[in-house]
């Protein structure tokens, strides 16, 4: 199956999921964020900062979901299960 | 026109089930901003409106001539919707060309309901109405065909069975048009109930497959 673009919002999406998997270790280390959302590390530190800016993650350096991260990743989640399930495809 | 109340019925149900997806539908768009998932919520819109009116033109206080006219077409342009939604759906970039063709072919949908009520249909007679209804039946399951074939191959590809629901609730629409297709060649009261019946099921369908995308316990705890 051809393999689509991410466009931005599911990049976000997937930083997000994987910040909050990551959530349960003592330290959230970035390398595994990395390594989950396969990206370089300079374009994550970049997608990382635009996730502060707009208030879904707390800082760069704890990587802690908000409260409105934390809202955002549960309508992404349910909205991409939607689409799933009614035989749509979402950037994969 | 026979079975009156029943009908009535049934289609102020299916019109409030469409209604309540269009609630569902919309979400994609409206966290995406991807004008390709437009055409689900306004596919149900179309549909829902489509049953609002046909259960109008049953009643006895309005004329079955002019509201009939519009729930038949109306009809055609959802399954349209909702075909050009599943087309769109694997395209890479939001094209922005389909944002104007969505807008050309709501705004051509306006001119031809206004010309419909206002002109065309005092004129036309019962049996033009049945052509119609036969083409637009047939149109509408070409459009369903379209969506089966896509959403099984997504089926295929996700190998989970929780996707199977959606090309089984299309299949069921799908034999419900056929079955009033049946109902308006043959008169066959059998075929009038079966399409009826067969549309309500898998109109529930979707509603189910929403609520459980939605409303699932394991999705969402990010707490």
């Amino acid at each position: 199956m051809k393999t689509l673009r991410r466009d931005r919002l599911k990049i976000y999406g997937d930083i997000l999921s994987a910040i909050y998997f990551e959530a349960g270790s003592n330290k959230i280390v970035m390398t595994k964020i990395q390594v989950r959302v396969n990206l370089p590390y300079d374009r994550l530190i970049l997608f990382i900062k635009e996730l502060v800016d707009l208030g879904f993650v707390q800082d760069e350096t704890s990587l802690r979901l908000t409260g409105k991260g934390k809202q955002y990743l549960r309508e992404y989640r349910k909205t991409l299960n939607f689409l799933k399930r009614m035989g749509l495809s979402y950037n994969k | 026109m026979p079975y009156e109340l029943e009908r009535i019925i049934i289609e102020v149900i299916s019109a409030i089930v469409c209604f309540i997806l269009v609630k569902f539908m919309i979400n994609p768009f409206k966290l995406t901003g991807e004008t390709k998932y437009l055409g689900l919520p306004l596919g149900f819109l179309f549909l829902g409106l489509s049953y609002a009116f046909s259960a109008f033109s049953f009643s006895s206080y309005f004329n079955f001539i002019k509201l009939g006219w519009i729930q038949l077409f109306v009809r055609g342009f959802a399954f349209f919707f909702l075909a050009a939604t599943y087309y769109f759906s694997r395209t890479e970039k939001n094209p922005k060309r389909l944002q104007n063709t969505i807008l050309g072919i709501l705004l051509i949908i306006f001119v031809i309901l206004i010309l419909l009520v206002t002109v065309i249909s005092p004129q036309f007679s019962f049996a033009a109405y049945r052509f119609w209804f036969i083409c637009v039946h047939a149109f509408s399951m070409v459009c369903i065909c379209f969506i089966i074939i896509h959403a099984l191959k997504n089926h295929l590809g996700e190998s989970d069975p929780a996707t199977l629901a959606i090309p089984l609730g299309f299949i069921i629409l799908f034999i419900g048009q056929y079955s009033a297709l049946i109902w308006i060649v043959d008169a066959s009261v059998l075929a009038f109930f079966a399409g009826l019946t067969f549309r309500l099921t898998g109109l529930i369908i979707f509603l189910y497959v929403s609520f459980k995308s939605y409303y699932d316990s394991n999705l969402g705890e990010t707490d």
